[in-house]
């Protein structure tokens, strides 16, 4: 009777820690590319924040605008100042599921990713193919997508049409480790 | 000819525009001073005036290090608050990664670099450790 009481409480705990199974980085890795006949345009972002829910397949990612990184002072400048106008929208963010995250078990797959990514105050439904790879303690999801900048309202000004493209690259690589 | 003239000045001063430097973290100097608790305690109560406060200038911070990591070249020191809640996540410039790997967990420092807002963090970029931490030792 004791030891059944024991296994029924063990049972529990697991099926508590399961629904916990919650993976985060806060160092992820986002960038885009903008390729132009006049120039190509690049911009790092380090600190985006990513959490997966493994049971469920959930997704969550955050980044703020200001800690996009580019060559040029002016080129920061101008992105945040004019273009996503940061200081009215500081984030990004992206919300979706990783399709059947579940049934992965192999080591390298690549999994579909659906979800509405918002920014500059507009949102868009966004599916991209990652590449998905799931070890022991950590997570690692990267792969790029790409993004129509009409979508989202930003006006680049005629005198600029130019040096930046229409569709954006955005490449992303994120490994989350268990959440504690 | 003096039309001539008149486009190569305003050659170069476009030219110059274009590839305006960004401000110098070290030889600049800070518009703020604060503690780690200071601005953590400023963020918690409101991000938005916050952000007003502290986005995009040049900030000394002085706190207790939490954590230093290396990621992809680039180290990362995370400053803690009392609450153990919310924390200030530092990435460092690549020249500083020396004097980082010379820190150590739980000692006092100061940083100087931009804030780029709030993410459960405070997050900040483009950081380089003061001299300050050197001299006392």
């Amino acid at each position: 009777m004791k030891n059944r009481i024991i296994v029924i409480l063990l049972l529990l705990m697991s099926i508590q820690l399961f629904s916990q199974e919650r993976y985060l980085t806060k160092e992820g890795y986002i960038s885009f590319f903008s390729h132009s006949l006049v120039e190509d345009i690049k911009a790092d972002n380090y600190q985006v924040l990513s959490v997966i829910d493994k049971k469920t397949g959930e997704i969550a990612i955050q980044l703020l605008m200001k800690s996009f990184m580019f060559k040029k002072a002016l080129m920061q400048e101008h992105f945040n100042q004019s273009y996503v106008e940061s200081y009215k929208y500081p984030k990004a963010t992206f919300k979706g599921y990783i399709q059947n995250l579940k049934e992965l078990d192999v080591q390298n797959e690549t999994v579909e990713i659906k979800g509405i990514l918002s920014l500059h105050g507009k949102e868009k439904e966004i599916s991209t193919i990652a590449n998905i790879q799931i070890l022991k303690d950590q997570i690692n999801l990267s792969g790029h997508f790409m993004v129509e900048v009409a979508d989202f309202d930003i006006k680049i000004p005629i005198v600029v049409r130019n040096n930046i493209a229409k569709t954006i690259k955005i490449t992303f690589d994120l490994q989350h480790k268990p959440y504690k | 000819m003096i039309v001539l003239v008149l486009i190569i000045i305003s050659l170069f001063f476009i030219i110059n525009l274009y590839n305006k430097p960004f401000i110098d973290i070290k030889k600049s100097n800070p518009e703020l001073e604060v503690t780690a608790q200071e601005i953590l305690d400023d963020y918690l109560a409101d991000e938005y005036s916050a952000n007003e406060k502290y986005v995009d200038n040049l900030i000394q911070i002085k706190g207790e290090i939490a954590e230093i990591s290396f990621d992809k070249g680039i180290s990362i020191i995370t400053l803690k608050d009392r609450s153990g809640f919310s924390s200030i996540i530092c990435h460092m410039l690549p020249e500083t990664n020396l004097n980082v790997l010379k820190l150590k967990k739980g000692s006092q420092i100061t940083i100087k670099g931009v804030c780029t807002g709030y993410l459960f963090d405070i997050m900040m970029v483009r950081c380089i450790l003061t001299n300050s931490n050197f001299n006392e030792k």
